[in-house]
């Protein structure tokens, strides 16, 4: 499984990459989760590649991705790269444009700002997007992607935003 | 009572340093006051490049590490992270320590760290055949300067010691000579001091000699020494820049 | 349980465990994460951590701990990197054992952050002045990070000399899930024959000893030394392979990928994988069929170093007959498609052998 999150810097996309691969080690999988670095980090146009497997990990970065989360306009050009199938979640928060794949991979739209104002937790639109492409993809029980967030906020200093980033989490995923 | 002055354990082989050149005086100095104070046997010299690679061992009779042209103060900072336990002192001359060396020297005063750093200040580059060094004088010729130093194109001579003198931590600067007895006993207290406060553990230390070069002075040791009364000695002037323990 | 960690986090960590007491280091993009890491971590642990004034100043900085036996490292990229090489020259003349760690980044000059695999000239050839080798191990995931960088203080003290480990941006800045072994200890400073030691009586190759004349044959009965002993590598398909790809770190990954899907084509096609790098692993290649039908180095270069060393292996192993070519994907690391078009154009005759 390789999905990428791509949007501008401050949208999460490294963080809901991180969390998609706490969730794939949780499952027993070998992971990879690579971001892009440097200057991309600071130039508004950032992105993570996160690849779980049962067998072995070849290259880290972006191929042939299942899943792409574009949070934003330009992040569609990672669309261009799936997979004849995949997913495609596009942020329509944020891309006004109509996504025509042409029926070659499935187009979902999420507007993940207003869910995530939704569940007052403004700030998550990036974990609206990890509810959302459990949900299309079946890749992990829900309720053991529930528990994992729980512990990366609770790891990372933030257990007390583990309710409303679990709302969020559901709010992507109960579309 | 009298004294008998017998030549230190560390000093006991022979050296290949020019006559009249006062990098034998500071090693003898040296090595008395690590014998006096008991640390003969547990002092690690670093070695610069230049006529102090003349006194590794076995012409120093103790440790000593070779280093690179201008890093002694790293290396010697490196030795006390391994052995804080031991004594760790760099040994360099003015091109070494001032002129390449200058960043690694300003930045282990800098950072105070508890080592001892003696400076020999000849005024040239010697081991290399006497070219201009930051501490040439206005005027001076040396083979890079054959129509004496022009200050205006190459920069007043250098005083490192007053620089680091300005760092407020640092505890203890000094600036000797070996031109007479009386100065040499000076300078043996200095260098005293600089390795008591590393004993102490009072972080940085700096000792600077002006000292003679006759060789590539092309002077006679009286010339060599008439002038650095008349020149050096007034630009450098001698005694404890700084002694943070008074 | 595995834990997930960031490659260049991962390298201080390992380092630590190995028994590293002391960093000395210089930031710079993309190792940053390195002397960050252990700024923290190493006053928790009682350990020294020295930003330096530059990396030359960090080098002779080891230099000195190394002389009295201290476990050190230092780690860089790109630029910062090449200021070291100085003080690599006297370590190897020293015999002082240090852990280098060399993260690359694209290109000579300031180059650019992007993951390259451009210095293996400079680790495996040497940027300083004088004859001397270092054992320069390149891992190709951070759980193999790890594992290298937890044997290479054995390594460096076994020789008395200087191991690099030669990671790359990706590599880096890249997280997966490992697993970190215990902590050890070094051997005791003072047991050590050889340290400086405050006394002096210990080292044997100063200037002026009785032993430094005898220095070239001890370098050179070394050398060979760890040449005997230290090649590593990993063999992948390569028992019926008419087409051998040879490629380390990232690119040894995605060629695995790409050597996947072209068995599934039926091609008959195998990997050598180079773990270290000097020694080079010539005796990888007597694994490979013997009338394999060409080699291929597949590496992140502008114009192509791991061939060389490629051809020499091939020549080695007596396989010299067998056409060498290259893929050099410059600043970015060659994608499985990419390999498979590379490989199906080495097999159809649309590409010029290097050698």
């Amino acid at each position: 499984m390789e999905i990428v999150f791509a949007g501008f810097g401050g949208q999460g996309v490294l963080t809901s990459g991180l969390i998609v691969a706490e969730m794939a080690i949780h499952a027993g999988k070998n992971v990879t989760w690579m971001p892009a670095y440097g200057p991309s980090m600071r130039g508004g146009k950032a992105y993570s590649v996160v690849k779980f497997t049962d067998g072995v990990i070849g290259g880290p970065d972006c191929d042939e991705p299942d899943v792409v989360v574009a949070m934003n306009g330009p992040s569609l050009e990672f669309a261009q790269k799936l997979k004849d199938g995949g997913l495609l979640i596009v942020n329509t928060d944020a891309v006004d444009e109509k996504v025509d794949m042409g029926g070659r991979v499935k187009v979902v739209e999420v507007p993940c700002t207003t869910l995530a104002q939704g569940v007052n937790n403004i700030k998550a639109a990036n974990i609206v997007t990890i509810g959302t492409v459990i949900k299309e993809t079946g890749m992990f029980d829900i309720e053991d992607a529930k528990t994992v967030l729980k512990e990366y906020f609770e790891s990372h200093g933030k257990g007390k935003f583990a309710a409303a980033n679990e709302a969020a989490l559901m709010a992507g995923y109960d579309l | 009572m009298a004294v008998t002055k017998s030549v230190p354990k560390l000093l006991q082989n022979p050296h290949s340093l020019c006559p009249g050149c006062g990098h034998g005086i500071v090693f003898r100095l040296l090595a008395e006051v690590l014998e006096e104070e008991g640390y003969d046997q547990k002092t690690i010299l670093t070695l610069g490049v230049g006529c102090c690679c003349n006194m590794n061992p076995p012409a120093w009779g103790g440790d000593a590490i070779q280093t690179a042209h201008g890093r002694a103060g790293a290396t010697a900072t490196g030795v006390k992270v391994g052995r804080p336990d031991l004594l760790s002192i760099s040994y360099q001359g003015d091109g070494d320590a001032y002129v390449i060396g200058l960043a690694e020297t300003l930045n282990a005063a800098y950072r105070n760290e508890p080592i001892t750093a003696i400076t020999i200040l000849n005024n040239n580059f010697a081991m290399t055949g006497g070219q201009m060094s930051w501490t040439t004088m206005p005027g001076q010729v040396t083979v890079t300067s054959p129509n004496g130093r022009d200050c205006d194109v190459t920069g007043l001579p250098i005083k490192v010691p007053e620089i680091v003198a300005s760092f407020e931590n640092v505890n203890y600067v000094a600036r000797g000579t070996t031109i007479n007895a009386q100065e040499i006993n000076k300078l043996k207290k200095y260098i005293q001091t600089a390795v008591r406060n590393q004993i102490e553990g009072k972080g940085y230390s700096l000792v600077e000699v002006v000292s003679p070069c006759p060789t590539n002075w092309r002077k006679g040791v009286k010339d060599s020494t008439d002038w650095m009364k008349e020149e050096v000695i007034p630009y450098y002037p001698l005694g404890e820049l700084k002694n943070n323990n008074k | 349980m595995k834990e997930l960690w960031k490659g260049n986090h991962a390298i201080a960590e390992a380092a630590l465990r190995a028994g590293c007491k002391f960093y000395a280091g210089y930031p710079i993009t993309p190792q940053t994460e390195v002397g960050e890491y252990l700024s923290g971590r190493m006053p928790e642990l009682g350990r020294t951590f020295i930003q330096a004034e530059n990396e030359m100043s960090a080098c002779y900085m080891l230099q000195g701990a190394s002389s009295t036996g201290m476990r050190c490292m230092t780690s860089s990229s790109g630029p910062g990197f090449a200021l070291k090489q100085e003080a690599i020259g006297y370590l190897c003349s020293n015999w002082l054992p240090a852990l280098f760690v060399n993260v690359i980044r694209w290109g000579p000059g300031l180059g650019s952050l992007d993951s390259a695999q451009s210095d293996y000239f400079q680790a495996t050839r040497g940027g300083s002045n004088g004859d001397y080798r270092l054992v320069v191990l390149a891992p190709a995931s951070i759980q193999e990070t790890i594992d290298l960088i937890y044997e290479s203080y054995e390594i460096a003290e076994k020789y008395r000399n200087p191991v690099e480990i030669l990671s790359e941006a990706a590599l880096g800045q890249m997280m997966e899930a490992v697993e970190f072994p215990e902590f050890k200890e070094g051997p005791k400073q003072e047991e050590l024959d050889w340290v400086w030691n405050g006394v002096g009586d210990r080292h044997k190759f100063n200037h002026g000893t009785p032993l430094y004349a005898d220095k070239p044959r001890r370098v050179r009965e070394k050398i060979a030394l760890m040449e005997a002993n230290e090649q590593r590598w990993e063999n992948y398909l390569v028992e019926d392979a008419d087409y051998v790809i040879v490629a380390y770190g990232i690119p040894s990954r995605t060629s695995r990928e790409a050597i996947d899907k072209l068995r599934a084509k039926g091609v008959k096609i195998g990997m050598v994988r180079p773990i270290s790098l000097w020694p080079f692993p010539w005796k990888a290649f007597d694994e490979v069929k013997s009338d394999v039908k060409a080699f291929m180095s597949v590496e992140t270069t502008d114009a192509g170093q791991l061939v060389e060393d490629v051809a020499l292996a091939a020549k080695k192993s007596g396989r010299g007959a067998a056409p060498v070519y290259g893929l050099f994907t410059g600043q970015n690391f060659a994608r499985p498609s990419e390999i498979v078009e590379f490989v199906e154009r080495v097999m159809n005759g649309e590409e010029k052998e290097v050698f």
